[in-house]
């Protein structure tokens, strides 16, 4: 129907633009490293302490990379006024919203498959049986991020200072997501498996369905020339 | 087609951008919109076009309100604005791809290279619309519109950006589109190229209406009744 | 005329009350209810401090509410309601966490600590105090009610969400504190310590709707000052 296949166009034309720009994946795979390294100068670890504080660790450098990533997500409408050629087409404004979603969900989930692998090997972690329970709990994570995230970036997108200003109203709402994803992860590395982390499990995809159609509905009133 | 505006009033902040614009425009006019800089003609092509919504008063096309959720009407209006609204980094053949799709016109690859040579940019069909110049840029946003058939369309500074072979493509482009049954509003400060071609003018001073006449004989009365309205910038 | 100073008449009778309830409340308070069994004098403080607390989410509510309402309607005193209950609400919320800051030296020998509560007052005021910030650093006032009435829809949709996951993770980590934040407090209390606080409950909902009606007050003359200087006269 034609709020797929508008979705699909806008996402193409994003994907386009990012491969032959290059502004974002990039900087956020090395922003990602970057973090990694002055975690590390941060904290004196041991292997017991490493797996400990990964998941929080790893959670909060993806948090910060994909903040960072949604300052530049509205970049390439802002110049020569394209959200403006966007605002004036019979697009839905769903679409616009569900394709700006679903780059940035693909951008961190490409940067979280890069730093997640390095923090085992930096950190001398032996995680990799558990990595698709923990990368499950990461993309349940990352998609509340980036539904709330999305939205916000476009509420922000005029305002001043605004790049401080998406984290400060970002960060406080993001709480449940992630308290849960750190939590959930945490439980995976410790007991093994994913039994006791399914309620976390189960609050961070609730909060995804919830705020992925608030957000849809809300986004139309949001997103202005 | 039939657009009525009634009393539209657009406001930022303190002041009135457009005050109490009411107008009637109808199939195959050619509306020639004058006024000194900050007289509210962006603002008003901004309004008909519903990229801004009125702080009140109210537009219909063909007896159907247009807010900002109309996207039926949106689809049959084209703004042609010297700000680009294209993507620097797709090609001019993606980017007339991409608005095709949005629009949800059917065009076949044929069509496209046909309006890309309309334009004379057959040659740029592959490059970055970065590497084009500004005219260039113009001319193809006017190959977008070839290709999208709007029945209603804005033009802001056409002659701005436009070179003499540019100017030709436009006018006989406009000619077409009005004697098709669409509607033109063109917002200029080039007085006399606009003047002669239209058939009606409209003068905006402090975003009010204080001229609107349509084009009439004796030639020359018109133009003097015109020029007695024409504020000289402040 | 009348009508202004009706209005102006309301609330005086208003923030009349609420003084008077406050005084009673404070007399009461510290006064008339007996010293908790556990922690002496110092419990004394409950009597402000669950009451701002309950008072903080009250204001909460009502910026949705005014939200919602925005959104649906938009009419201009919806939102006004919304901003002065953000505003009052950022004061009481601050105004919770310092009290349950000084209630906890002497009871737990720390000035602040991570329990269910505290964390949660702290969640809170961000969330108000980003309000604050966002409707000030947007500079077109029609845009900034608009994403002012999204943060607060999505704002409080996520209340009970942190509550949800803040109370699981200190119930899953710590050993419940000495103020068991699964419980509230009033399970436990003397009956003369329940008059006490339900006459500060009612001191406190009464200063803050007085509070609440003049920073409401003051966002009304902003808008009629506005509304005068666009239309010209009142």
């Amino acid at each position: 129907m034609a709020l797929f296949r508008q979705t699909t166009w806008l996402l193409w034309k994003d994907l386009l633009l990012e491969m032959r720009r290059r502004e974002s994946l990039v900087s956020m795979f090395f922003f990602a490293a970057l973090l990694l390294f002055l975690f590390h100068f941060a904290f004196e670890f041991s292997t017991e302490r490493a797996a400990e504080m990964a998941p929080g660790l790893l959670w909060l450098a993806s948090i910060f990379t994909g903040t960072l990533g949604l300052t530049q997500l509205f970049q390439a409408e802002r110049e020569n006024h394209c959200l403006e050629a966007l605002l004036l087409s019979p697009v839905d404004r769903g679409a616009l919203y569900l394709s700006k979603f679903a780059f940035h969900l693909l951008l961190m989930c490409l940067m979280e498959l890069f730093t997640f692998p390095l923090f085992g090997v930096l950190f001398n972690l032996d995680f990799w049986r558990l990595l698709p329970s923990l990368g499950l709990f990461a993309f349940v994570g990352t998609v509340g991020f980036c539904v709330l995230g999305t939205l916000f970036s476009a509420v922000t997108l005029k305002a001043r200072a605004r790049e401080l200003l998406l984290p400060l109203i970002l960060f406080p709402l993001m709480i449940p997501v992630i308290l849960a994803t750190i939590r959930g992860m945490e439980i995976i590395l410790r007991t093994g498996e994913l039994e006791e982390a399914l309620p976390w499990l189960r609050l961070l995809i609730g909060f995804d369905v919830i705020f992925l159609t608030a957000a849809f509905l809300i986004f139309e009133w949001v997103i202005e020339a | 087609m039939r657009v009525v505006t009634r009393r539209l009033s657009k406001a930022y902040g303190f002041l009135w951008a457009v005050k109490d614009a009411s107008l009637e425009l109808h199939s195959g006019e050619r509306v020639a919109l004058f006024g000194p800089n900050g007289a509210g003609k962006t603002t008003l092509l901004k309004l008909l076009s519903a990229l801004l919504s009125p702080s009140s008063g109210e537009i219909e096309i063909d007896g159907a309100r247009l807010l900002p959720g109309s996207s039926g009407l949106r689809s049959a209006i084209g703004l042609l604005s010297p700000e680009g609204y294209l993507y620097e980094s797709l090609t001019a053949r993606e980017n007339l791809r991409l608005f095709i799709s949005l629009y949800a016109r059917r065009r076949e690859a044929r069509e496209v290279a046909e309006a890309l040579d309309q334009v004379k940019l057959s040659h740029w069909a592959e490059e970055y619309v970065s590497s084009l110049s500004t005219g260039m840029k113009y001319r193809l946003a006017l190959a977008k519109w070839l290709l999208l058939e709007p029945k209603l369309l804005l033009l802001d500074e056409p002659y701005a950006v436009l070179d003499g072979a540019g100017v030709d493509l436009l006018e006989d482009y406009l000619e077409r589109l009005c004697r098709g049954g669409g509607i033109v509003v063109m917002a200029t400060h080039h007085v006399p190229a606009a003047l002669s071609r239209c058939s009606r003018a409209i003068i905006l001073d402090q975003g009010r209406i204080i001229f609107d006449e349509p084009r009439q004989e004796p030639w020359e009365s018109f133009q003097r009744a015109f020029a007695a309205f024409l504020p000289r910038g402040r | 005329m009348a009508q202004i100073e009706q209005k102006g008449l309301g609330r005086r009778i208003l923030g009349g009350l609420a003084l008077l309830f406050v005084l009673l409340g404070l007399y009461v308070a510290l006064v008339q209810a007996p010293p908790d069994a556990y922690q002496g004098e110092v419990q004394r403080i409950m009597y402000l401090h669950i009451p701002s607390i309950l008072v903080a989410y009250l204001s909460f509510f009502i910026v949705f509410v005014g939200s919602c309402l925005f959104l649906w309607k938009r009419e201009k005193r919806d939102d006004t309601l919304a901003y002065a209950a953000a505003e009052t609400g950022v004061l009481f919320t601050g105004l919770t966490i310092v009290e349950g800051s000084i209630w906890g030296r002497p009871t737990w020998g720390v000035w602040w600590t991570w329990d269910a509560r505290l964390t949660l007052t702290a969640i809170l005021f961000l969330i108000f105090v980003s309000y604050l910030m966002l409707r000030s650093l947007i500079e077109d006032e029609e845009r900034g009610a608009l994403c002012g009435a999204v943060l607060g829809i999505i704002g409080f949709l996520d209340i009970p969400l942190i509550h949800m996951s803040v109370y699981w993770w200190r119930t899953l980590h710590q050993p419940p504190s000495i103020l068991r934040p699964d419980k509230a407090p009033w399970e436990n209390i003397h009956p003369s310590m329940l008059l006490a606080l339900a006459i500060n409950l009612v001191a406190f909902a009464l200063l803050y709707f007085y509070l609440l009606s003049l920073r409401f007050r003051l966002g009304e003359m902003r808008e009629e000052l506005k509304r005068i200087k666009l239309y010209g006269g009142p």
